[in-house]
């Protein structure tokens, strides 16, 4: 748990866009968007789990 | 102390981040403040366990039951968490939906509170002579 996830999410954003861009550019539009999609969802899945655990902090933290 | 610099720190460097992404790719600047202040959060909950263990310490030595203090402290914790996913909500634009958020907390913190009301109306009625 740290600021590592921040960058890593910039990371992945800045790469799926590049990637996109490359793709799109090479004609291959529908791959273009699916690598987009794929981006989206590893970040998604990554915050998820940062605010599942938030979720378990407080779920212990206040007795629920 | 030194965890107000981190929290300052983790807060800029989000800001930048998101102010870094948004105009490459608007979807995952939510994202990254999302990350952001969830890890903030989850900062200041571990820094509250002193304040908490301070409160149960209070009130053993008063004698309240426990289960009015548990009951309270559901209670903030759901504002907090409210606070949290309503402000996210504003922050992505769906203001309406973030309104929604508050108004459904406040729901469910009422009907967390009634069994409170009742225990006071009950101290009245045991109070007031028959």
């Amino acid at each position: 748990m740290g600021v590592e996830i921040i960058f890593k999410i910039a990371a992945i954003g800045i790469l799926t866009a590049i990637v996109g861009q490359i793709l799109k550019q090479t004609g291959k539009e529908e791959i273009s968007s699916l690598a987009t999609l794929a981006g989206l969802i590893i970040v998604l899945l990554m915050v998820l789990g940062l605010v599942g655990n938030l979720f378990d902090t407080i779920k212990t933290m206040f007795n629920f | 102390m030194e965890l107000i610099f981190k929290i300052v720190a983790i807060g800029m460097i989000t800001c930048i981040a998101t102010l870094i992404i948004k105009p490459i790719r608007s979807d995952f600047a939510l994202m990254i403040a999302l990350a952001g202040g969830v890890i903030i959060l989850v900062m200041l909950l571990n820094y509250l366990t002193s304040v908490f263990d301070t409160f149960n310490l209070i009130i053993n030595s008063t004698g309240i039951s426990s289960s009015l203090y548990s009951l309270v402290l559901k209670i903030v914790g759901i504002g907090y968490l409210i606070e949290f996913s309503a402000s996210m909500c504003n922050d992505s634009g769906n203001s309406s939906l973030g309104d929604k958020i508050l108004f459904g907390g406040k729901i469910v913190i009422m009907v967390m509170a009634l069994p409170i009301i009742t225990n006071i109306l009950q101290i009245i009625a045991e109070l007031l002579p028959a």
